[in-house]
This record gives C-alpha cells, sequence and structure tokens, in this order.
C-alpha cells in the first residue's frame, strides 16, 4: 500500500521523502522519534538519500543496493578474506619458466596442493571472481560517495541559525542553564570566546539570541575525495588492459651484445656487467664465506632503429639514444620504457672463436678462420680445403634413438658439422664434427665420431686469443606502463581526502536562549572528547565552570 | 668504545627504563586502593613520574637508533632485530602522542608491556649489522619502513586501549552464555601474549645454556631438464627437537631431561627452509607459554581476566573506546601512505611493478581492507564499545601476522632470517 508522507515541518520547511531531521530547523519528522528523548543520529544531518526513495525501479533498486555501506563493508570482508587464501602457496605467477601448474602443486605440497590448484586458487589475482569483487567494490565506491556526498552538501550549505529546542537538546554534548543578564550580551561574548579557538561564529540577526559556530567544514569532504582518490586508482588499474597501455617482457643481453627488444623499436647493448661482492672484513662472522651481493650493474646503451627495421635479410640502422648504468633501484627510463636490472648469470658464454685447420699429412695449417656460435657464414675456404657448414648445434646431446639433436638455443654446447673437401679427401667431401669447448670435445668423444678423418685433418683453436666469450649475461625486465601517471594522482587524492578527513574534525555548536534558559547542543563527525573540551573551555571563559566529561549526553560516539 | 657498542648499552638502558616505567603505572594504578593516600594525588603523581621514565626510555631507544645508523652507515629497518625494535620505539611515540592528547596514565600499563614484548622479542634475532644488498640500497627503504611501523605502532595502541575496554567491561562473575564466550575470548588473547612471553624465556633459556642439536636433512631437486639431484643440507637447533626435519637423520643431539631423541618428524608437506625447526620452535612457545600461565594461574587463584578487571575499576570505558578508535584513525593515514604508497614507489623503482600481489603485499593489503572495514563499521553501522574492542585486538593479530608470520611461515621478497 502507498501512503503519502506528509513531510512538512512544522516551521514551514517542505522536506524530501524519508529526510530525518527538517532540513531547516532540526526538528525529529518522524513520530516515534519526536516522543523519544535520546540522542539524534545526525549522519548526514537526517537528509534523504536518493537510494531513500520510496518506489523504486531496476535502476533505483540497484543503485541502492551498492550505496549501501553494509553491502560495501561486506565487498571489503570478503575481498580480504579470499585475499589471505592467495598466500597460503605460491602463486602461479611467480614462476617464470618450465613450470606446470597442473602437476607441481600436487608434487609439492600433495593433496592440499591439488585441491588448490582445482580450486583456482593458485592465480587467486587474476581469477574473475577476485577481479569482480574489485570493480563491485570501485561500483560502491562511486554509488556510495554520490549517494551522500550530494545531500550532504546541501545540509550544510544552507544552516539555519536557530534550531529546534529538540534538536539542540538531544545532541550528544549538551549544557543547559539558567543566565542572568542581557542574552544577546552573554550570546556576542560567548561567540567571542569560540571565534579565538577558531570558530565560525554566525549570531541571529535582530534578537541575537540564537547562535551557530561551526569549524573545519572542509573535513566533511576529506573522505569523499579519499574516495575518489580510490576510484581514479582502480580506473588506472583498469585501463592497464588497453593495447599497448601496458608492456612487461624480459630480455637476456650477453656482454657486448645488441639484442633487439621485441615489440618495440629499439635496441639494447650491454657493454659490460659487473658484479661486486662484500669481502669477508664487511661482513659479519656468521656471513663470511658466503657470496653477498654489494652492487651489481649492467653499462647498458639503448638504440632505435632508424631504417631498415624489419627486413630480416639486411643490418638495420640503429642511432644510439641513451646510455645508462643500469643498477637495482636505478632503472633505464626513455620516453616511457623502463629497463630494469632483474637478474644475471655468471656462466660464461662462447661467442665465437677463431679455429685453424690443420692437415695432419702435410703439417700444413690453414687460417685461422673466424666461426661465431650464431649466424657463421656457411662456406669457409683455406688453402686448398673447403669446408661446408652442414649443420650447426647450439646444445649438442644425442637423443633416445641415438640422433644428434639440441636442447636449446644457448650455446651451452655448441657443435659444427662440416662437409670438408681437400687433398686426401673423398671428393665428394667427408663429414667432420667440431667441439669448440674441450669439455664437449671429451664428452662426445669428438675423434671417434669423426673416425679416419680425425686422422688426415683437425680443426682446433691455437691459443685463448682466438676464443671469444662474454663473462656474464644480464637479464633486463622491459617495461612500459602508461596507466601509472593517473595511478599516482589517484594515490595524492585519496592520501589528501584521509589526511583531511582523519586529522581534522567539523565541529558545530548551536545555541538559544529562551526567557534567560540556555540551551547548547554540540555535535562533531569524530573525536567528541575533542569536542567536549572546545565547549568547557568557551564555558569557563565567560565564568561557567564545568568537567567536561559531564556535557555528555550518552548516546554513540561516532 | 665504537659508536656500535655504545648504541648497544643505550638499547639496554631503554629497555630496563620501560621495564621501570611498567612497574611504576602499576603503581599508580594498583597503589590507588593502598591506604593513608588520596587516590586522585596518588594516581596524579606515580603516573607522572611512570611518564617521565618512560619518556626517558624513548630517548634512550631513539640514541640506540641513530647512533646505530651512524655507526652502521645504514638505517636500521633491514632486518627483523631492528626492524622490531623500531617497531618497538614508533609503539612508544605513539603512545607518547596519544598520551599527550589524552593524559590516561593507564593507558602505559598496557602500551609499554607490549614494547617491552615486542623489543625482547627482536633480541631473539640476530644482532649484528649486516651489509645491504642492493635490492634494499635506497632511500624508499628508509621512507617506507618507518612510516609502514609509525602506522603499525598507532595500531597498536588501539589494540593496547581495545584490551583495556574488553577487560575493563566484561563481566568476569557473569554466567551467561555471551558472558562465557567474551571471558574465553579475552582469557585466549591475554594466554597468547604469554605464548610469545614462553617463546622468549625459552629462546634465551636455551641459548644461555648453550643447548645445540644439528640434523641433515636429504632433499632431492628436480631441476628444469628433468634430471634430479640430492642435496644435503644442514639444520642447526638451538631449542632441544622435539620435532625434527622431515627426512633426517641425527648428527649431533645432547640429552635434554632424559630425551635423547626426536619425539616426532615434521609432515612431508613442510619442506620450507627450516620448516621443522620452526615447527619446533611453536612447540617450544606453547609449552613455555603454557607452564608460564599455569604458574601465574596457581599465584593469582582465578582467570587472568578476572585478576586484571578489578584494577580497571573507575577507569572511564567510553574514555578507553574513544582512545582506542582515535589511535587507528590516526595510524591509518600513516598506514596508508607507508604500507601501500610509498611501498607501491618503491616497488615500481626497485622492480619496475607497483604490485605483485607478492605475500607481504598481500598482507599489507588485507591490514589496510581490515582497518578500512572497522572505519565503516563504526562510522556507517555504529559499532562501538565491545565489537569496535573486538575488532582492534582482531586487526593487531593481522598486524603481526603481516609482520612477523609472513616472513616466517610464507616466503617472498621480504623473508628475513628468522628462528
Amino acid at each position: 500500500m502507498l501512503t503519502v508522507e506528509n513531510t512538512k515541518c512544522e516551521c514551514g520547511h517542505q522536506n524530501a521523502v524519508g529526510t530525518v531531521l527538517c532540513e531547516s530547523c532540526g526538528k525529529p519528522l518522524l513520530k516515534d522519534l519526536q516522543q523519544s528523548d535520546t540522542p539524534l543520529e545526525m549522519r548526514y544531518d537526517g537528509v534523504a538519500r536518493r537510494s531513500q526513495k520510496s518506489n523504486q525501479t531496476v535502476i533505483d533498486k540497484i543503485w541502492s543496493f551498492f550505496s549501501s555501506v553494509k553491502i560495501a563493508i561486506y565487498l571489503i570482508v570478503i575481498t580480504f578474506l579470499t585475499a589471505m587464501l592467495g598466500t597460503i602457496y605460491p602463486q602461479e605467477s611467480t614462476f617464470i619458466n618450465n613450470f606446470d601448474p597442473s602437476t607441481y602443486y600436487e608434487q609439492t605440497y600433495g593433496l592440499p596442493g591439488k585441491l588448490y590448484y582445482m580450486l583456482g586458487l593458485s592465480h587467486t589475482y587474476e581469477s574473475w571472481w577476485f577481479i569482480g569483487l574489485l570493480v563491485m567494490i570501485g561500483t560502491s565506491l562511486v554509488i556510495c560517495s554520490l549517494d551522500r556526498v550530494l545531500p550532504l552538501y546541501r545540509a550544510l550549505n544552507k544552516q539555519q541559525i536557530r534550531k529546534h529546542h529538540q534538536f539542540i537538546s538531544r545532541q550528544k554534548t549538551v549544557f543547559a542553564a539558567d543566565i542572568g543578564g542581557d542574552p544577546k550580551e552573554w550570546m556576542t561574548n560567548f561567540g567571542t570566546q569560540l571565534k579565538r579557538r577558531g570558530y565560525k561564529v554566525h549570531q541571529e540577526e535582530g534578537q541575537g539570541t540564537a547562535l551557530l559556530a561551526e569549524k573545519n567544514r572542509f573535513s566533511r569532504w576529506g573522505p569523499y575525495i579519499n574516495h575518489i582518490g580510490l576510484i581514479l586508482f582502480l580506473l588506472a588499474i583498469l585501463a592497464r588492459s588497453i593495447p599497448g597501455w601496458q608492456m612487461d617482457a624480459y630480455v637476456s643481453v650477453p656482454d657486448g651484445d645488441t639484442v633487439k627488444i621485441a615489440g618495440t623499436n629499439y635496441y639494447i647493448k650491454s657493454e659490460k656487467f659487473i658484479i661486486e661482492f662484500y669481502t669477508d672484513d664487511e661482513l659479519p662472522e656468521q656471513l663470511q664465506g658466503k657470496a653477498r651481493a654489494k652492487n651489481y650493474e649492467t653499462q647498458a646503451v639503448l638504440y632505435a632503429c632508424v631504417s631498415v627495421c624489419n627486413d630480416p635479410l639486411k643490418e638495420p640502422v640503429l642511432e644510439e639514444v641513451k646510455r645508462h648504468n643500469i643498477i637495482v633501484n636505478h632503472p633505464l627510463v626513455y620516453d616511457g620504457l623502463k629497463l630494469y636490472q632483474f637478474d644475471f648469470d655468471l656462466k660464461p658464454r662462447l661467442n665465437a672463436v677463431n679455429p685453424i685447420l690443420e692437415d695432419k699429412q702435410s703439417g700444413e695449417k690453414y687460417g685461422p678462420f673466424y666461426l661465431p656460435m650464431k649466424d657463421s657464414a656457411l662456406q669457409h675456404k683455406l688453402g686448398p680445403f673447403t669446408l661446408d657448414l652442414y649443420a650447426n648445434y647450439m646444445e649438442f646431446a644425442l637423443n633416445s634413438e641415438g640422433k644428434p639433436t639440441t636442447l636449446s638455443r644457448e650455446p651451452n654446447a655448441p657443435a659444427f658439422v662440416f662437409t670438408v673437401k681437400g687433398p686426401g679427401l673423398k671428393p665428394e667431401g667427408e663429414p667432420y664434427i667440431y667441439f669448440p669447448m674441450q669439455k664437449d670435445k671429451v664428452k662426445f668423444a669428438q675423434d671417434t665420431i669423426n673416425r679416419e678423418i680425425a686422422d688426415k685433418i683437425q680443426i682446433r683453436v691455437d691459443g685463448m686469443e682466438n676464443v671469444d666469450f662474454s663473462e656474464a649475461t644480464t637479464h633486463l625486465n622491459v617495461r612500459v606502463d602508461k596507466a601509472l601517471p593517473y595511478l599516482w594522482i589517484g594515490a595524492v587524492f585519496s592520501m589528501l581526502g584521509l589526511i583531511m578527513g582523519s586529522y581534522w574534525q567539523h565541529r558545530r555548536i548551536w545555541l538559544r536562549i529562551d526567557d534567560g534558559q540556555l540551551v547548547l547542543g554540540a555535535h562533531t563527525n569524530k573525536n567528541w572528547f575533542g569536542m567536549r573540551s572546545d565547549v568547557a573551555h568557551a564555558l569557563k571563559k565567560v565564568g561557567i565552570e564545568i568537567d567536561p566529561k559531564t556535557l555528555d549526553n550518552g548516546g554513540k560516539n561516532a | 668504545m665504537s659508536l656500535l657498542d655504545f648504541s648497544s648499552d643505550a638499547f639496554m638502558v631503554a629497555f630496563f627504563l620501560y621495564c621501570f616505567a611498567f612497574l611504576f603505572y602499576v603503581i599508580a594504578i594498583a597503589g590507588k586502593k593502598w591506604s593513608n593516600r588520596d587516590p586522585k594525588q596518588h594516581e596524579k603523581r606515580w603516573g607522572r613520574i611512570a611518564f617521565i621514565v618512560s619518556t626517558a626510555g624513548l630517548v634512550a631507544h631513539l640514541t640506540f637508533f641513530f647512533t646505530r645508523w651512524i655507526g652502521g652507515k645504514q638505517i636500521p629497518t633491514s632486518n627483523m632485530y631492528e626492524f622490531m625494535t623500531f617497531l618497538g620505539m614508533a609503539i612508544m611515540i605513539a603512545y607518547t602522542i596519544v598520551y599527550a592528547m589524552y593524559r590516561k596514565p593507564l593507558l602505559g600499563m598496557f602500551a609499554i608491556p607490549l614494547t617491552i614484548i615486542i623489543v625482547a622479542y627482536a633480541s631473539v634475532f640476530p644482532q649484528e649489522v649486516q651489509p645491504l644488498i642492493p635490492a634494499l640500497n635506497s632511500v624508499w627503504l628508509k621512507v617506507h619502513v618507518t612510516t609502514a611501523a609509525l602506522g603499525e605502532a598507532f595500531f597498536a595502541v588501539g589494540f593496547a586501549a581495545g584490551l583495556m575496554y574488553l577487560l575493563r567491561v566484561i563481566n568476569f562473575t557473569d554466567k551467561t552464555k555471551q558472558a562465557r564466550r567474551a571471558q574465553f575470548w579475552v582469557e585466549f588473547t591475554l594466554y597468547s601474549i604469554i605464548v610469545i612471553v614462553g617463546f622468549i624465556i625459552a629462546v634465551f633459556g636455551f641459548r644461555f645454556a648453550g643447548y645445540e642439536a644439528s640434523f641433515t636433512q636429504e632433499k632431492v631437486l628436480i631441476d628444469n631438464k628433468g634430471q634430479d639431484s640430492t642435496i644435503v643440507d644442514t639444520v642447526n637447533y638451538y631449542l632441544p627437537p622435539i620435532v625434527q626435519p622431515y627426512n633426517s637423520q641425527i648428527v649431533e643431539f645432547q640429552s635434554f631431561l632424559g630425551m635423547d631423541k626426536p619425539l616426532f618428524e615434521a609432515p612431508y608437506w613442510m619442506n620450507g627452509v627450516n620448516a621443522g625447526r620452526k615447527l619446533n620452535t611453536v612447540v617450544w612457545s606453547i609449552i613455555a607459554g603454557t607452564l608460564l600461565y599455569g604458574v601465574l594461574r596457581l599465584i593469582l587463584r582465578k582467570r587472568l581476566g578476572a585478576a586484571i578487571h578489578p584494577v580497571m575499576e573507575g577507569i572511564d570505558a567510553d574514555d578507553l573506546d574513544e582512545i582506542s578508535y582515535r589511535a587507528i584513525a590516526i595510524g591509518f593515514p600513516i598506514f596508508t601512505l607507508g604500507g601501500l604508497i610509498f611501498a607501491m614507489i618503491w616497488a615500481e623503482i626497485a622492480w619496475g611493478r607497483f604490485w605483485g600481489w607478492d605475500p607481504k603485499e598481500v598482507w599489507a593489503l588485507i591490514t589496510w581492507l581490515f582497518y578500512s572495514a572497522y572505519l565503516h563499521f563504526r562510522l556507517s553501522r555504529g559499532w562501538q564499545g565491545l565489537r569496535s574492542a573486538w575488532l582492534a585486538v582482531i586487526g593487531f593479530v593481522i598486524v603481526l601476522f603481516t609482520l612477523i608470520g609472513v616472513n616466517l611461515i610464507i616466503a617472498g621478497l621480504h623473508s628475513y632470517s628468522g628462528v
């Protein structure tokens, strides 16, 4: 059944449906509230909110749902409870390579691990329901704020100085007394005391027997500014899914190499990677003998490609744009692109050798010739000999069928198979396998594989000056994040709002004197202790000494 | 004498001053009922003495902090010992600020023992100055850790006031179901605090006695090419091993009270670094804490909550409620700034991502969400008094888990050395 509520106050003000305290004089409008004498609920000064409309459409219902602080709190509580679950075992995202989540959790943690994986908790923070919770919190932030800030603004923007007697005497901080003398003079005097404490004092024109004193109203906007900041922050996070706004990749650069940064127009060169360890004198006893890194850095040069960028057959034309020593906490930053020191690898890596070919029958030596591990020339002519590259393995191994294969694309155990033509060899050429690294030569028994050709020729390196290797490989993390500035703006707003709302409190004091009878009521949104001491202090200055605690009228301490 | 030695001495001075301050606060409160004195005058006088002593303790603590900073050439907040002593100091700073606002000496009776326990807990960890690893070598280390700890210190003061509120208002003679539940949880909270004290006593007791035992533990690792290798780790125990590491052999075992081999083996899934030893430490803490609790119960002949309750009489419960709330409201923006925003800025500079769902980050977020729920409950749902006090207690448990539990139980970017 629908009844039209009478919301007109006795002071003549027409209030919206849902109003608790008259927007003008503050008199309680609800019958049962009028008959009670407990302190009043002062939230938003008793003004009606949109969510309190009586007949609701679907949109109104959604609005009401998200405008409820109770729902907001539930969302927060569910979010932090589920976030806890995600920390029980490491998340999938913490593993970088060679990781199969479907077996890892069960193998490592047993049945609980299997359940953890099956419930999807191994990627809690990327799951649709967790992101859904965050989006719902964001929606709630927007709607809760809008639903409250507008009525609150209205209520605070047009305040009556003379409030209803019930409104004043049913505040949480109250005082009543008989005062002698001229009421207007008393009021002015009291107002002066409040001004000294930083209040803005409004005394009623004419009679001068009603007064409103107010300070730090701005602090009421704190929570809303904080919420705007949080909304911006959440939007910035969502914006990262816009294509091109975010990039997160890894690049490994051996000393001296120049590597293209995939997905960009840039090339990165590591001139040298340097690492320094703490010496034993610098370490406390229990850490001595352990290699504790003191500093490591990549001496990096960033190039931009200016032409011939996408032709795999031609060398690109590069132009140096930035030179920077990348250290942890000091990334290379260029035009939104950031390169972070992520990790390093001190395993030396073979880049190239300059071997010679020895004719064992004549004792003649030919060469040396340049043999890089990657992209070697397909043919080498050495005196009367011709070497045709038949196959090239980066990490040589024999598979289960005994056939040669490569385990990776990193030159950890490189091997070259040449077809060799020349004096004393078959005219169609004979195969020769060459391992540049001594350890592989022994491990895979180079001479045995080569059989009789091993007695005729030999490819070998003469001296270390003919070996080119990188001492270290640096791993860099490449980042682009265009949402970042918005994120920080959001954080600044949020912080500003929090400070405004937490370290200042909005305090108001209402007084009226009727026939020598003073009533005083005071309201604050936080810190009643401070509110009472303000009132007690001003009363003391006009000659009324009381214990601040006696001003308390009971009720809740919001 | 080197600056670092001087620094350690200052720390000891601070510790003893805190102990005395605590004693004086107890005299200020409990002594009100002594004969031949005016209770108000007595509380005022001893309250002032106690506050002066606790402030002197804080000054000594600050001296420790700055001399260690100069002597060690880096801010002392980079390992568990340094961080926990800093947290203790931050609690004293937060307490001093709240005291200046409300002038309630009784708050010291709860805030100071909290500091004492945290500082004593810190001393369990290795105390040498350790050189920084490159990732920590940043100005943001100073900014992030100090502000986060200060925010958390205000939460600690909120916890102290909340616990006082509970001890003040809960009726320990009431036999209704609701009252019994409240009594049980207050008692459980006090018992948990005593277990932490038990942990400190056990560690120092056995350290003083020079107890040691060690095990070798075999672990099979499978590398990314599918080849397995076995590594053998040595695990040293400084508390008698009731629980031995999973799959381990005894190397050395000093007999303790006739026990010459461990009673249990840690379960197979506890295979983290030193997981067996940590479990053993937990078992010992519970044993020592329970013994201590039992002794206290025998002396007092009633539950601890019921024994403390009469001391709290005459204190305005509403004041406690407001102090607890106020401390949390002051701490919340500081924690947001230090624990989340500064942390994100540093993470962005160091790792190129402001947020990585690292367990420590997640738990800082959980702490923040919890306290924002607290503030909304209080402001919009009118949760005050008992409910609010319980939330203040639970909130601090979450803070402690974030600070200590995450490091000891869940490994991650923030793992420090653990006992």
